[in-house]
């Protein structure tokens, strides 16, 4: 009823984020560390081309529960920003969601709970290996009573002379689920020296991966590999090291090799997919996103994407089609908001700017926070001449997304415009912070410089 | 840097005891001036840390009496950006000193900084009264007309500041009035002597080459761009220049190399890819061609010039919706253009929707005034709809504009088009009355005519289009360069013709931006949906 694979989940709430330092290097060396996006060492497409999630993560093209693009650098802050913008789902104070599953799995039974634990005689029910696994499964998925199923876990493990690779494996999964990494590490090692399994290999990998050791994660990985050649589980976790560590060449290798073994990997052939669409191949990206529609997938992502490739590759019959699909499949506001923005996009293509501005309103209607939107609306009204009204508009942009560096941008080539070199040179120096290599940011600030020091 | 001054604090009475050769005791300096040459040592230095520290400390001394402290301390501000408390500061200085005409101009100054141009020419004039025999109030003064638009004022304040003191910032403000009032000649001439004055200033070189380029006087553009470029041979918009200037002459290589250059400093800039992918264009690589102008729309889906291009090339690739696509987004953005409508034509030709083949030939016609070839093309299409009374008035216009521009330039004519043109001729039974200098062939058979007329059609534009286009990659070329809208991110010195609007910044071009990420969530909902019914 409600087992969720506890691999998949992965979730920080803010307070792991920011509360617990269990890195050991504050100031890594860059590549090493997923905590500092840093440069993009692979050469992907710079901001100028993908659009960015957070400062210098750009986005994805398949969003996992555990997706962290990025990280708050103060509570303050993550509490002011939007709730969805860090994890794939919004973000809660600690982990609280697997509080939550117990209680919606109550719901379920309407006379009440189906066991009780505080009445259960922990070491009674130990000593019954068959009813020992199926209890500690119950009580660890379904009641979400860690503490308890690590009572029960610890006196099993006795039990069977630690002898049993499972138990040591839910002991660990228990200790990361407190927290207590070190301690998960110990058991998942002995495990694995007991019996190679994959699961055991991608617990310790997201165990490394949250002591922030992506170093660590891949090598172990890439040893996982050689006891199963092609496992596509593992092949796909080190792709996806590789994109969190913004190294996107890297990670399409790798998604290309979970293809060659598994040719339906939905994961795999977005990323590939979105990649490609970004690096002036939106033919090849139709393909990819041909082929998930043609496996069955159907939803709203996919066929606004799908309208994106055919515009981008000039498949003109098939554009608008593949949008009116998606925003009849949209299932709440912000996928509405998302189609109408990539429309906007359609008509600026096709020279219709009126068309263009309705999009962009109706973006906002749908998603009042939608920062992409609201510049695209301003650079349509300083294409009109409403200076004053472009001006606002890029201010709430870069307000709502202070990652994004195109508002920060507009406003100072504005403010450069109307002479107002105080807010241009503030807003220039966002905009160098957010996207470090842009030239014409570069190219102003200099400028600027010059009239400052000018006398 | 220097070494931090070693503990200026300790260092400090020795400095004010510092024995002087005369006998006599030292002038004991009024503690509030006692240490600016340490205050002006640092900050000629660069060195604004220790230079604030000192300052703080001799404003702690004086009770925030020493003028020099507080006017270097706003100084600091203003470098590092701070207007607003700078300006306040040399509010305070013209306070303790209200004679000196140097902390009203840094007052003006920082106003002006802050886009307050009225007040700042207030503050000015305050400054002019202190001191006559200024030239930088009076070329800040002209720079603030210019900004509230009075560019009368703003000329007469610039020369004012010419005759006293010649510097380039001057001639690069007067040389941008006369272009925003459109007087190209008298921009030349001001550029011309700036560039005599200095030789070896690269943005001077720069723009007086654009100019001459916009005016067609490749000679000596080619001369001052090459000066530029020898002075700084990374400079982007003298290579652009030159680039595009290039390719008009054809030496598509040449130019692909010199954009090589700045390909590498430059990589997502829409003029540099648009001008490569017209290279391309030239050298026959149509794919190639293809992708770099894609590219440069992605990044300026504003850029009508980008869209005329794409047209052009699709419709040498004879893919004729694309092409219809791309020009009809041009046309919106520039609708007052006849070979966009002409070429909007000929799409429309090829998918079969003469009726608004027609209108848009009549459109371009109407807009068009010196270019033969719209009237061409829409005598060929009359002639191949059975139109021959509409055919020849269209030719004989064409004729018109062909004398026209024969006494004007010796612009030589693309062969084909005269070819094309004779052949109608002949066809139209008119062909005495030529004008082109090529004999003319044999004229063929009235069906072979017609069969010709119809074939051209279809390929007429291409031939002459190359010319086009070519005419059009360089106009993108220093057009662009010429005043690189503040999107593209330079801030060229010079007016912007009017044909180009402000152009603002492909905003966030985003593409499948959230969309492609939620797709993942929606398969991981999925994916427990399943599990789910696993569980089941």
């Amino acid at each position: 009823m409600v087992y969720v694979d506890e691999i998949d989940m992965d979730e920080e709430g803010i307070a792991e984020m920011m509360l617990d330092e269990n890195a050991i290097a504050q100031v890594a060396r860059p590549g090493t560390s997923l905590k500092l996006p840093g440069t993009s060492q692979g050469g992907g497409p710079s901001p100028a081309v993908r659009p960015v999630t957070q400062s210098g993560r750009p986005i994805t093209g398949f969003v996992r529960p555990s997706t962290q693009s990025g990280r708050p650098g103060t509570v303050e802050q993550a509490i002011k920003t939007p709730r969805t913008s860090l994890t794939a789902r919004p973000i809660t104070s600690a982990s609280g969601r697997y509080v939550r599953l117990g209680t919606a799995s109550m719901l379920t039974n309407p006379d009440g709970p189906f066991i009780n634990l505080s009445r259960l005689n922990l070491a009674k029910y130990a000593q019954k290996p068959k009813l020992a696994k199926a209890l500690f499964e119950y009580i660890f998925h379904h009641e979400n009573d860690v503490k308890n199923a690590l009572d029960l876990a610890a006196l099993a493990t006795e039990h069977a002379q630690f002898k049993d690779w499972w138990w040591k494996v839910q002991i660990g999964k228990c200790y990361y689920r407190l927290g207590l990494y070190r301690e998960a590490e110990k058991q998942f090692k002995s495990a694995l020296k007991q019996q190679d399994m994959v699961d055991t290999v991608l617990y310790l990998a997201k165990v490394y991966l949250r002591l922030d050791q992506p170093v660590t994660a891949l090598n172990l990985f890439k040893q996982g590999l050689d006891r199963f050649p092609g496992e596509v589980t593992l092949i796909c976790g080190i792709a996806r090291i590789y994109e969190e560590m913004n190294n996107i060449s890297s990670a399409a290798e790798y998604y290309k090799d979970v293809l060659k073994q598994d040719n339906t990997h939905v994961e795999a052939i977005a990323c590939i997919g979105s990649n490609h669409f970004y690096s002036d191949q939106p033919e090849i990206a139709l393909r990819f996103y041909r082929r998930l529609l043609q496996m069955g997938v159907y939803n709203c992502q996919l066929f606004n994407n799908l309208g994106l490739c055919c515009f981008y590759a000039q498949q003109y019959d098939m554009t608008l089609s593949s949008f009116e699909r998606a925003l009849f499949l949209a299932e709440n506001e912000e996928e509405t908001a998302d189609v109408w923005y990539n429309l906007g996009h359609v008509a600026v293509g096709i020279g219709d700017v009126n068309l263009a501005y309705q999009c962009f309103k109706l973006t906002l209607v749908n998603n009042n926070d939608y920062a992409e939107a609201y510049n695209n609306l301003a650079v349509l009204e300083m294409r009109k001449g409403h200076i004053e009204q472009a001006r606002a508009l890029l201010l709430t942009a870069s307000s709502l997304a202070p990652h994004m560096y195109e508002p920060h941008f507009n406003f100072a080539v504005l403010s450069e415009k109307v002479g107002d070199l105080q807010r241009s040179y503030t807003a220039a120096q966002k905009s160098e912070e957010a996207f470090p290599g842009h030239v014409d940011t570069q190219q102003l600030l200099k400028q600027l410089k010059q009239h400052f020091a000018m006398l | 840097m220097a070494e931090p001054q070693a503990a200026p604090v300790s260092s400090l009475p020795a400095a004010t005891e510092h024995p002087k050769p005369h006998t006599k005791k030292a002038p004991e300096l009024p503690i509030l001036e006692r240490k600016n040459w340490l205050i002006y040592l640092l900050y000629v230095r660069r060195d604004y840390d220790e230079c604030k520290a000192v300052i703080k400390e001799q404003l702690q001394e004086s009770h925030g009496l020493c003028e020099y402290a507080v006017y270097v301390q706003a100084l600091i501000f203003r470098l590092e950006g701070k207007i607003q408390e700078s300006l306040e500061l040399f509010q305070t200085c013209s306070i303790l000193n209200p004679r000196s005409a140097d902390n009203l101009k840094q007052v003006a100054r920082s106003l002006f900084l802050l886009g307050k141009h009225k007040a700042a020419i207030e503050v000015y004039n305050e400054a002019a009264k202190l001191d006559e025999k200024d030239w930088e109030i009076s070329h800040n003064l002209g720079v603030c007309y210019m900004y509230l638009k009075h560019f009368n004022k703003a000329r007469d304040q610039l020369n004012n500041a010419l005759e006293l003191n010649r510097h380039d910032l001057t001639y690069m403000m007067l040389g941008k009035i006369h272009l925003l009032e459109g007087e190209m000649d008298k921009a030349i001439e001001i550029y011309k002597k700036a560039v005599e004055f200095s030789p070896e200033n690269t943005d001077l070189l720069t723009t007086l080459g654009l100019l001459y380029l916009q005016l067609g006087d490749y000679q000596k553009a080619f001369e001052h761009l090459g000066n530029a470029l020898t002075y700084d041979p990374g400079n982007y918009k003298a290579t652009l220049a030159a680039g595009s200037m290039m390719q008009a002459h054809g030496d598509f290589d040449v130019a692909l190399s010199k954009y090589r250059v700045v390909a590498s400093t430059a990589p997502e800039s829409p003029p540099l890819w648009n001008n490569i992918g017209m290279c391309f264009f030239g050298k026959k690589k149509y794919v190639a061609a293809i992708s770099c102008l894609k590219r440069a729309n992605y990044l300026a889906p504003f850029d009508w010039k980008i869209l005329y291009n794409l047209g052009l090339v699709h419709l040498t690739m004879q893919q004729y919706a694309s092409a219809f696509h791309f020009l009809s987004a041009a046309i919106n953005f520039q609708p007052k253009m006849g070979e966009l409508y002409m070429l909007l034509a000929v799409a429309l030709t090829n998918l079969e929707d003469i009726e608004n083949a027609k209108r848009s030939y009549e459109q371009a016609v109407a807009l068009d005034k010196c270019n033969p070839l719209v009237n061409l093309n829409y005598a060929v299409l009359l002639y191949n709809q059975g139109d021959k009374k509409g055919a020849l008035c269209q030719y004989q216009e064409m004729e018109k504009k062909v004398n026209a521009v024969k006494e004007r330039s010796t612009l030589d004519f693309d062969p084909e088009m005269v070819e094309v043109a004779q052949k109608m001729g002949a066809a139209l039974q008119v062909g005495e009355s030529l004008v082109w200098t090529k004999p003319s062939k044999d004229s063929k058979s009235k069906q072979r005519a017609a069969l010709s007329g119809k074939s051209y059609s279809t390929q007429q534009p291409l031939g002459t289009n190359q010319a086009l286009g070519q005419a059009m990659s360089s106009a993108a070329g220093y057009g662009k360069t010429m005043q690189l809208p503040p999107g593209a991110g330079a801030s060229a010195p010079l007016a912007k013709p009017p044909s180009l609007p402000l152009e603002p910044e492909p905003g966030s071009e985003m593409s499948p931006e959230e969309p492609s990420a939620p797709t993942g969530a929606e398969e991981q909902r999925k994916e427990k949906r399943k599990s789910r019914q696993a569980a089941d």
